[in-house]
C-alpha cells in the first residue's frame, strides 16, 4: 500500500511541475532574463520522475492506480480531475517527458539568440504538461480538458512568429480545424454521458460491455470521439493544418510532430479501444480513414520540395498508418508505432533544425545538396532517421512496420488486397523518406550557403545522438530479450494479452519492399539512372494535382469564403436591414408617423369641437334608442 | 466576518454607498478634479471589497436568503386588510444574488478605473454612474417586487444620458450609426419591455391578495391563487420582458448598437452586469413565483437561446468592427445563459449563473482592452488594425485572454459554465436535449472562428508603418485586465467554491419546481 501512496504522489507532480515552469516563467520573465532553465529544470524533474514511477511500475503487482480530487461538486453530480496509471500511460509520460527533455535541451541551442525565448520555452512546458494530462486522466472531461490545452500550446507555437503572415495564417488554421474536430468530441462525450452518467473511462467501458449502452449511442459517440482524434492526428479530411504548422520554430515542431498533439488522437483511440470494439461500423470507419490518409500523406510527401514540409507530410502518412492499425483492432501496435516513429520524427525535425541552423534558415531542400561534408553529426542522425523511418532492418521502424501488416493479415477476406495496398504505402514511405535524405546531405552542394554549411554547437548536437543511438537500438526493446526474464516485448508489457508474432513470408516481403523503395529512390535522386525531372514531366497532370495538395486546401479555403463568411455576412446583413432597420425602427417610424396623423385632429378651432360632441350625442342617442 | 456583516446593514450599504457618493460628487466642484477621481475610486475600491467579503462570508451549507433586512415604506390597504407594509425594502441575497453582486463589485471597479481619463465633464459622468451602479445592486439584493422594479428602471435610465452624452458614433460604408439613436433605441426598447414586467408585477401582486410585494412571502403563500392560466400568461410576459435586456434573439438589437456607442466603462458595465439583469430577472421573479409557467414556456426559451447562440456567432463573424464583434459575441453568450436556464435542471441552471459571472467579467475585458486599442490608434476596424502585438504585447496578451474565454478555452471561466450548461442541456427535453447541446456546441466552434480570425487579423501577421508610434498599456490598464484575468483564471482552473454557492441559490428554485 505504502508503495502505490507514494506513486500517487509522484504522479501529481509530473504534469504539475511543467505548469508550474510554465506559471513562474510566463510571469517572471518580465523579471529574469534567463528563466527559462526553470523551464528545463521541470522537464528534467518529470522525465526523473516518471522513470521513478515506471520502476515502482513494474515491480508492483497492482494493474492500474487510480486517484482523483473533485473539481466540480453540485448535489450528486461531480466532475473530477483524476489521474490512472496503466501500462499505456506509463509508457507515455516516459515517452512524452523524454522528447520533451531532449527537444528543449536542443532549443537551449536553437533559440538561443532569439529574444522571446524565455516565451518559448514557457509555452512548450505548457505543451508538455498538457499532454502529460491528456495521457494520464481517467476521465473524458478531463482528457477534453487538457485536449484543449493541448491545442492552445500548438496554437501558440505554431503562431510563436506572430509578425509572419504565414505563421499567423498557420496558427490560425490549425486551432480552427482541431478545433472542428474538438466540436465532435465533445458531443461524443455528452453523448456518452446522457447513457451512463459518467465521464470516467474504465466504468464507461465497464458498462459499455455489460450492455448497458445501446448499439446507436455506441456508434455515434465512437464515431464523434473518433473525429475529434482525426483533427488532433491529422487524418484526413481535417489534416490540412499540419502542413502549415512548420511555421513554429522547428523544436516546436519536433514536439507536434512526435509525442504531443499529434499523439493525442491516436492515444485517445487506443485508450477508449474496447469501447470502439463494441461499436460496429466504427473501426472499419477509422482502418478507412487511416488508409487513405496514408497514402494521401505519402504521395504528397514524395512531391515536396520544402524539407519541413515533407516531413509533415510524412508524419501525416504515419499517423494514417496507427489509426489503420487501430482499425485493424491491434491498438497495441498502433502504441508501439507511435512511440517508434516519434523517437524517429523528432530526430529528422531536430536534424532539419540544425540544417536551418547550418544554412542560414533554408528549407528548401534543392537548394542544399551535399551537407554531409560539414555536418555529418547532423547528416548521419538524418539517415539514422530515415532509415528507422522507412523502415529498413534492423532499425526500431522495421519491427514497428512489420507487427502492423502481421496485424492485417488477420483482416477478414479482404486481406491481400489490403496488405498490397499498405505495402505500396510502405514503399511510397521508404522512397520519399531516402529521396530527402538523398538530395538534403548527398551528392553535390547546389548552392552557396550549402557549401558554407556548419554544424551546429554541441548543446544541440548532442540530443541528436542520443535520439539516434536509441532509433538503432529501440527496436530490441520491442522483441523479447532472451536475457531478460519473463520479458516478451515492448507490447506484451503494455498489454498482456498481446502477443508478437513474425510471420517469415511477410517479414521478408516487407523487407524486399522497403530496400526496393530504398533503391529505386536512390536510383532517382542519388545517381542519374532514372531522371526524375521527366518523370514529372511524363506524369504532370497527376504531377500538378499532387503538388496542389489534391487541391483539398483550396476546396476549403473556397467554402470559407464563399459559403461561411458569407453566410456570415448574410446574417450580419439580415440583422441590420431586416431586424433592426425595418422592425425595430419600423416600430419607432410607424409610431411617430400616426401620431403625425392624428395630430390633425387636434384644430384648435371650436366650432370643430362643438361639431364633434354634437355627432357624438346623436351617435349616442341613436344606439340607445337602437338598443 | 459573517457575523459582523450580519449585525451591519452591508446589503443596504451596497446601495447607499454608490447612491451617495454621486451625491458628494454633485457638491464637488467640477474644477477639482483630482478629488473627483479621488472620491469614485474610494468608493468603487471599498465596495467591491465588499462584495468580495460578502462573497466569501457566504454561507453555502444553508440554503435561502442570507443577509436579509427589512425597512417597512407603504401600507396599501384593499381586500387582504391593512396591507401593512406592502411595500418594503427587502434586502437579502441567495446563492445566484451573491454571486451577482460579486460580479458587480469587480466590475464597477474596473469601469472606474478605465474611466480616469474621461476628459469632457468626467464629474457628471461619474454621478451618472455610480447611479447605475446603485441601481444594479438594488436589483440583485432586492426581494420585493416594487423595489425590484424601481432599482431596474434605475439601472437603465441613465443610461441613456451615459451613451448620449460620453459615446461615439460609428461609421459605416454607407451610413452612420449615431450615439444618440442607440441610446434612444437602448432606452425605448428596455422601458418598453419594462412595460410587460411591470403589468405582470402589479397583476402577480394583485392575484395573490397577500397586500405584499415581498417575493418571499408570495412565494410561500400566493403561489397556490396563481392559477396555471394566471401563469401561463404572466410567466410569458415577464419572460419577454426580462428576455430584452437578456439580449434575446429577435429583441436584441439594441444591445449591439448599445455597447458599440456606449464608453468604455458603460459598455462594460452594460454587457457585463446590465445584460445579466434579465436573466437574474427570469430567476429570481418568473421562476420563483411562476413555476407552472415555467414548464409551459421552458421550451420556447430553449429555442430563443439556441437561436441567438448561434445567430450572435454568425452576426459577429460578419463584422468587421471590434467593438461590433464583442457585441454580437454578447448575444451569441447570452444564448448560453437562456439555454441552461431553460434546461429547469440543477446542472444547467448552476452553469447558467456561472455564465453570466463569467460572461460579465470576461466582457468587460473584452470592452477594456477595446478601449485601450481605440484610444490609442482612434479606430476599431480590423481592416485597418493589423499586427498590433508588436506594439502592444500586454493589450494582446489580455485580448487574447479574453478571446480564449469566449470560445470556451478549459482552465478560463467560459469552460466550466458551458460545459455544465451543455451537460444540463443533454440531459433535458428528450430527443431536442442533446440535438440542441449539440448545436450550441457547434455554436462553441463558431465562436472559435471568429474569435481566431480577430486574434490573427488584429493582433498578428506584420504591423503596418502607421502604427510604429503605439504604446503598450501603462500601469492603470494592466491593473484593470489583470484584476479581470486573474478572475478568469480562479474562476476557470477551480470553479469548486463557486459552484457550492450557487448551488445553494439554485436547489430551492428547483424543489418547488417539482
Amino acid at each position: 500500500m505504502q508503495l502505490s501512496t507514494s506513486i500517487t504522489t509522484l504522479l501529481w507532480l509530473i504534469p504539475l511541475c511543467c505548469f508550474i515552469a510554465f506559471g513562474l516563467s510566463a510571469l517572471g520573465k518580465y523579471f529574469i532574463t534567463r528563466i527559462y532553465y526553470i523551464c528545463i529544470g521541470a522537464i528534467f524533474c518529470a522525465f526523473i520522475l516518471s522513470f521513478l514511477v515506471l520502476y515502482q511500475f513494474v515491480l508492483s503487482d497492482e494493474g492500474v492506480f487510480t486517484t482523483s480530487v473533485d473539481w466540480i461538486v453540485i448535489g450528486s453530480f461531480a466532475i473530477t480531475w483524476g489521474i490512472l496509471l496503466d501500462s499505456l500511460s506509463v509508457i507515455m509520460i516516459g515517452f512524452v517527458t523524454f522528447v520533451s527533455l531532449l527537444v528543449q535541451l536542443y532549443s537551449l541551442g536553437y533559440m538561443l539568440n532569439d529574444p522571446r525565448i524565455s516565451w518559448f520555452f514557457s509555452v512548450i512546458s505548457l505543451f508538455t504538461a498538457a499532454m502529460l494530462v491528456l495521457v494520464l486522466s481517467d476521465n473524458l472531461i478531463f482528457l477534453y480538458f487538457a485536449w484543449e490545452i493541448v491545442g492552445l500550446g500548438s496554437y501558440l507555437l505554431i503562431g510563436f512568429y506572430y509578425d509572419r503572415e504565414a505563421a499567423s495564417q498557420a496558427a490560425k488554421k490549425a486551432f480552427i480545424t482541431t478545433r472542428i474536430g474538438d466540436v465532435g468530441l465533445l458531443i461524443g462525450i455528452l453523448l456518452i454521458y446522457k447513457s451512463t452518467g459518467t465521464f470516467n473511462i474504465s466504468s464507461i467501458i465497464d458498462m459499455a460491455q455489460n450492455g448497458a449502452i445501446s448499439e446507436s449511442v455506441l456508434t455515434s459517440s465512437s464515431l464523434l470521439i473518433f473525429f475529434g482524434a482525426m483533427g488532433k492526428s491529422a487524418q484526413f479530411p481535417l489534416h490540412v493544418w499540419l502542413p502549415d504548422a512548420m511555421e513554429g520554430p522547428t523544436p516546436a515542431s519536433a514536439l507536434i510532430h512526435a509525442a504531443t498533439m499529434v499523439a493525442a488522437g491516436v492515444y485517445l483511440v487506443a485508450r477508449m479501444h474496447a469501447f470502439f470494439d463494441l461499436a460496429p461500423v466504427a473501426l472499419p470507419i477509422v482502418f478507412c480513414v487511416g488508409l487513405v490518409t496514408f497514402l494521401i500523406g505519402g504521395s504528397l510527401a514524395i512531391v515536396m520540395t520544402d524539407l519541413k514540409r515533407a516531413l509533415a507530410y510524412s508524419t501525416m502518412s504515419h499517423l494514417g498508418l496507427m489509426m489503420l492499425s487501430l482499425g485493424a483492432g491491434t491498438w497495441v501496435v498502433a502504441i508501439l508505432h507511435l512511440v517508434v516513429h516519434g523517437l524517429s520524427k523528432s530526430l529528422l525535425f531536430l536534424c532539419a533544425g540544425s540544417v536551418m541552423h547550418g544554412t542560414g534558415d533554408q528549407t528548401d531542400c534543392w537548394s542544399m545538396g551535399g551537407l554531409k561534408k560539414n555536418m555529418k553529426i547532423t547528416a548521419y542522425g538524418f539517415t539514422i532517421g530515415a532509415l528507422s523511418l522507412g523502415g529498413i532492418i534492423p532499425l526500431a521502424g522495421f519491427f514497428s512496420k512489420e507487427e502492423i501488416l502481421v496485424s492485417l493479415t488477420e483482416y477478414g477476406g479482404l486481406w491481400p488486397i489490403i496488405l498490397i495496398v499498405v505495402l505500396a504505402g510502405v514503399f511510397i514511405s521508404t522512397f520519399y523518406i531516402t529521396r530527402l535524405t538523398v538530395i538534403t546531405f548527398y551528392g553535390e552542394a547546389r548552392s552557396d550557403h550549402a557549401e558554407k554549411a556548419h554544424e551546429s554547437s554541441w548543446i544541440m548536437t548532442t540530443p541528436l545522438v542520443i535520439l539516434s543511438a536509441l532509433v538503432v537500438m529501440f527496436g530490441f526493446i520491442l522483441v523479447p530479450l532472451p536475457f531478460v526474464e519473463n520479458y516478451k516485448g515492448l507490447g506484451h508489457f503494455i498489454d498482456p494479452q498481446y502477443k508478437l508474432h513474425f510471420v517469415p513470408w511477410l517479414s521478408l516481403l516487407s523487407i524486399i519492399v522497403a530496400s526496393s523503395g530504398l533503391l529505386v529512390g536512390w536510383l532517382f535522386y542519388g545517381s542519374n539512372v532514372i531522371s526524375h525531372k521527366k518523370m514529372a514531366v511524363r506524369i504532370f497532370p497527376f504531377y500538378d494535382f499532387v503538388v496542389r495538395k489534391y487541391k483539398i486546401d483550396d476546396l476549403y479555403q473556397w467554402v470559407i469564403d464563399h459559403a461561411v463568411l458569407a453566410f456570415a455576412r448574410l446574417v450580419s446583413f439580415f440583422d441590420r436591414v431586416v431586424l433592426n432597420d425595418a422592425l425595430v425602427n419600423g416600430t419607432g417610424k410607424s409610431v411617430l408617423l400616426s401620431s403625425f396623423r392624428i395630430k390633425y385632429l387636434q384644430t384648435g378651432r371650436s366650432y370643430n369641437y362643438a361639431m364633434a360632441m354634437v355627432i357624438g350625442v346623436i351617435l349616442s342617442l341613436a344606439v340607445w334608442w337602437l338598443a | 466576518m459573517a457575523e459582523f456583516l450580519n449585525s451591519i446593514p452591508t446589503l443596504l450599504f451596497l446601495i447607499i454607498l454608490p447612491a451617495f457618493t454621486s451625491v458628494i460628487l454633485i457638491v464637488i466642484p467640477s474644477r477639482f478634479a483630482k478629488a473627483i477621481r479621488c472620491v469614485s475610486l474610494g468608493c468603487s475600491s471599498f465596495v467591491s471589497m465588499l462584495t468580495v467579503v460578502l462573497f466569501f462570508s457566504f454561507d453555502q451549507s444553508v440554503t435561502g436568503v442570507q443577509f436579509s433586512d427589512r425597512y417597512e415604506w407603504l401600507s396599501i390597504p384593499g381586500p387582504w386588510g391593512s396591507g401593512e407594509g406592502a411595500i418594503s425594502l427587502i434586502l437579502g441575497v441567495d446563492g445566484v444574488g451573491v454571486t451577482m453582486v460579486l460580479l458587480t463589485g469587480i466590475v464597477m471597479l474596473a469601469g472606474t478605473l478605465i474611466s480616469w481619463n474621461i476628459s469632457t465633464f468626467q464629474k457628471d459622468f461619474f454621478v451618472l454612474y455610480f447611479l447605475l451602479i446603485s441601481g444594479v445592486f438594488g436589483v440583485f439584493v432586492s426581494y420585493d417586487l416594487f423595489f425590484f422594479f424601481f432599482f431596474y428602471e434605475l439601472s437603465v435610465l441613465p443610461m441613456y444620458l451615459l451613451i448620449s452624452k460620453w459615446g461615439s458614433d460609428s461609421k459605416f460604408a454607407t451610413f452612420v450609426r449615431s450615439s444618440e439613436y442607440s441610446a434612444l433605441k437602448l432606452t425605448l426598447v428596455l422601458v418598453g419591455a419594462s412595460v410587460l414586467i411591470w403589468v405582470s408585477i402589479v397583476a402577480i401582486f394583485v392575484q395573490a391578495e397577500l397586500g405584499s410585494f415581498d417575493i418571499n412571502q408570495i412565494q410561500e403563500n400566493g403561489i397556490g391563487q396563481l392559477s396555471v392560466q394566471f401563469q401561463n400568461i404572466f410567466f410569458l410576459c415577464l419572460m419577454l420582458g426580462f428576455g430584452v435586456l437578456a439580449g434575446m434573439w429577435p429583441f436584441h438589437t439594441w444591445s449591439p448598437d448599445g455597447h458599440v456607442a456606449a464608453p468604455t466603462a458603460v459598455s462594460m458595465v452594460h454587457a457585463g452586469v446590465l445584460m445579466k439583469l434579465g436573466a437574474f430577472g427570469i430567476l429570481r421573479v418568473a421562476v420563483t413565483l411562476m413555476p407552472e409557467g415555467a414548464e409551459t414556456w421552458m421550451p420556447l426559451l430553449f429555442a430563443f437561446g439556441l437561436v441567438n447562440v448561434i445567430y450572435g456567432a454568425f452576426s459577429a463573424m460578419g463584422q468587421t468592427d471590434l467593438k461590433y464583434v464583442i457585441g454580437y459575441s454578447s448575444v451569441s453568450h447570452m444564448g448560453y445563459v437562456l439555454m441552461g436556464i431553460a434546461t429547469l435542471n440543477v446542472l444547467g441552471m448552476s452553469g447558467a449563473v456561472l455564465q453570466m459571472f463569467s460572461h460579465g467579467v470576461m466582457t468587460a475585458l473584452f470592452f477594456a482592452v477595446v478601449g485601450m486599442i481605440y484610444e490609442r490608434t482612434h479606430t476599431r476596424d480590423t481592416l485597418v488594425l493589423n499586427g498590433l502585438t508588436k506594439k502592444m504585447t500586454i493589450i494582446a496578451i489580455f485580448f487574447a485572454m479574453a478571446g480564449l474565454t469566449s470560445l470556451g478555452l478549459p482552465g478560463l471561466s467560459g469552460f466550466p459554465a458551458e460545459l455544465l450548461i451543455f451537460i444540463g442541456v443533454f440531459k433535458s427535453y428528450a430527443i431536442w436535449g442533446p440535438i440542441g447541446g449539440s448545436l450550441a456546441i457547434v455554436g462553441v466552434g463558431i465562436t472559435a472562428v471568429y474569435i481566431l480570425r480577430l486574434l490573427s487579423r488584429v493582433f498578428m501577421g506584420p504591423l503596418p508603418e502607421k502604427w510604429d508610434d503605439q504604446t503598450d498599456a501603462n500601469v492603470r490598464e494592466k491593473l484593470v485586465a489583470s484584476v479581470l484575468s486573474i478572475v478568469i483564471l480562479v474562476v476557470g482552473l477551480w470553479p469548486f467554491h463557486f459552484f457550492k454557492v450557487i448551488e445553494v441559490g439554485i436547489s430551492p428554485l428547483l424543489e418547488r419546481l417539482a
